[in-house]
């Protein structure tokens, strides 16, 4: 019982895609400095292990997988998937540190994009991903859960803020607040508190019943269509309310 | 031999220099337009410039200032560089006999001392990438070829200077050598001479226009 090969042909595909200008001249012109190494969390964290540079990541996958054209093992790709997902967050730092700035966060990102259409992304975080289909938000959430949620919200705190309200699909409002799905699972005093901030400034918002979840787990994970989908529900919700401006605190 | 390095292969090199980088210029930004379009969608002239402007002056940036060692060498060396080839007395009598074009020209003791400056940084480059692990472990041979490439003009230069060995032989090795670095200059990771603002705006919009954050 072998792991599928990987699909060589798809792999091309995306590597011809992603070369534009930018990976093309970032790929070219990297002069192998090290001023990206002291930027990066990973590297000063684990003692200066140069495996951990930015630079040498990038080399070791994306690099990689141009210099063999996509030729890669499965052996080789899980590697490079281990790099992609356990040694970047992608948070752009050392692109403020390299004096040619490039974009290594764009390019691992790439990289998982790869690894994730050959199922190599991590699997808790596909299987969270996942729900953003099935449920609009990473966490499976029901829409009557998240309503009752706030409902709860609104009587816990009645005596302390009397007239407070958290206000789901009220049309027509300045702001649309959408959050961590975090919040609405563990934390919902997160939530009542927002809305007393709300209250309290007298600000016209409202809360979206579908799109509030802004954990976009499709964007770490790599996978499009699903990084594609978590945002374009809220932009929805935003069209379907009429707000002025979202307002998110993740 | 010398008339020949100097005449027909000089025009050979700068013409291929010049060509070379307008040509990479236009198809890195026409193969943009076509393939990048998050490049447009935030540029910013604004947030350009000042990345370009602040990056180009020594210790202008954070980063710059958080690697003293590497930021001096790294600007002794690109400063001598430009300044060593354009203001060397020696060239100038060349393209003013040449040419009938002439400028300002650094004194013949300055323009030594400056080469000694610039094998000076090129020896800490390539020290950081001998001793460092950070540095060691991204290091390619190619990476040592560019710099032999940069640097033998520079020595091959002081050596001319200097009258050692054979004067007519070094010379055109020295002029030979400062042809081969124009010709691979748009071929090589040296275009970075040119793509260095091309990139350098394109993360300072990037940063700057789409979140409000500095690239220095």
């Amino acid at each position: 019982m072998g792991e599928p090969a990987i699909d060589t042909d798809f792999v091309r595909e995306r590597l011809a895609f992603f070369k534009g200008a930018r990976f093309k001249t970032w790929l070219d012109i990297c002069a192998h400095c090290g001023y990206c190494s002291d930027s990066c969390f990973f590297y000063t964290a684990h003692d200066k292990d140069p495996k951990y540079m930015p630079a040498y990541k990038v080399i070791q996958t994306l690099g990689k997988l141009y210099k063999k054209k996509g030729e890669v093992s499965r052996e080789e790709l899980e590697k490079m998937a281990e790099i992609a997902y356990g040694d970047c967050t992608a948070c752009r730092r050392c692109s403020l540190y390299c004096p040619f700035g490039i974009d290594i966060a764009v390019m691992i990102a790439a990289v998982r994009g790869i690894c994730c259409s050959q199922g190599l992304a991590p699997k808790a975080l596909m299987e969270a991903a996942k729900n953003h289909l099935e449920f609009g938000n990473q966490m499976a959430i029901t829409t009557e859960e998240m309503i009752e949620t706030c409902e709860w919200m609104e009587e816990e705190n009645e005596e302390e803020m009397p007239g407070l309200k958290i206000p789901v699909d009220k049309q027509g409002c300045d702001t649309l607040y959408v959050l961590n799905a975090r919040e609405v699972k563990f934390y919902p005093q997160d939530i009542a508190e927002a809305a007393m901030i709300f209250h309290a400034a007298g600000e016209n918002w409202t809360f979206p019943s579908m799109g509030w979840d802004m954990t976009n787990l499709g964007m770490f994970a790599g996978h499009a269509k699903i990084m594609a989908h978590a945002a374009k529900l809220c932009f929805d919700a935003a069209e379907r309310l009429g707000v002025k401006r979202i307002f998110t605190s993740e | 031999m010398y008339e020949f390095v100097t005449g027909p292969l000089a025009w050979v090199a700068f013409g291929i220099f010049v060509i070379g980088m307008i040509v990479k210029a236009i198809s890195v930004i026409r193969l943009a337009s076509k393939k990048d379009k998050v490049v447009f969608n935030h540029w910013s002239w604004s947030w350009s410039f000042r990345s370009v402007y602040r990056w180009l002056i020594p210790f202008g940036s954070r980063s710059m200032r958080e690697k003293p060692v590497l930021t001096t060498a790294f600007f002794v060396f690109h400063i001598c560089l430009l300044a060593i080839p354009i203001f060397l007395l020696g060239h100038n009598i060349l393209w003013d006999e040449r040419w009938g074009i002439t400028w300002w020209s650094f004194s013949e003791t300055t323009a030594d001392y400056l080469t000694l400056l610039f094998v000076a940084a090129a020896v800490v480059l390539i020290l950081r990438r001998l001793l460092l692990a950070d540095m060691r472990i991204v290091t390619t041979a190619y990476d040592y070829l560019l710099l032999a490439i940069v640097a033998a003009p520079f020595v091959t230069g002081y050596f001319a200077y200097h009258q050692w060995f054979d004067y007519k032989t070094v010379l055109i090795i020295h002029i030979l050598c400062g042809e081969i670095m124009l010709i691979a200059i748009p071929f090589t990771k040296l275009s970075h001479m040119l793509l260095f603002f091309l990139t350098r705006a394109h993360i300072g919009s990037e940063m700057g226009q789409r979140r409000g954050a500095k690239t220095w």
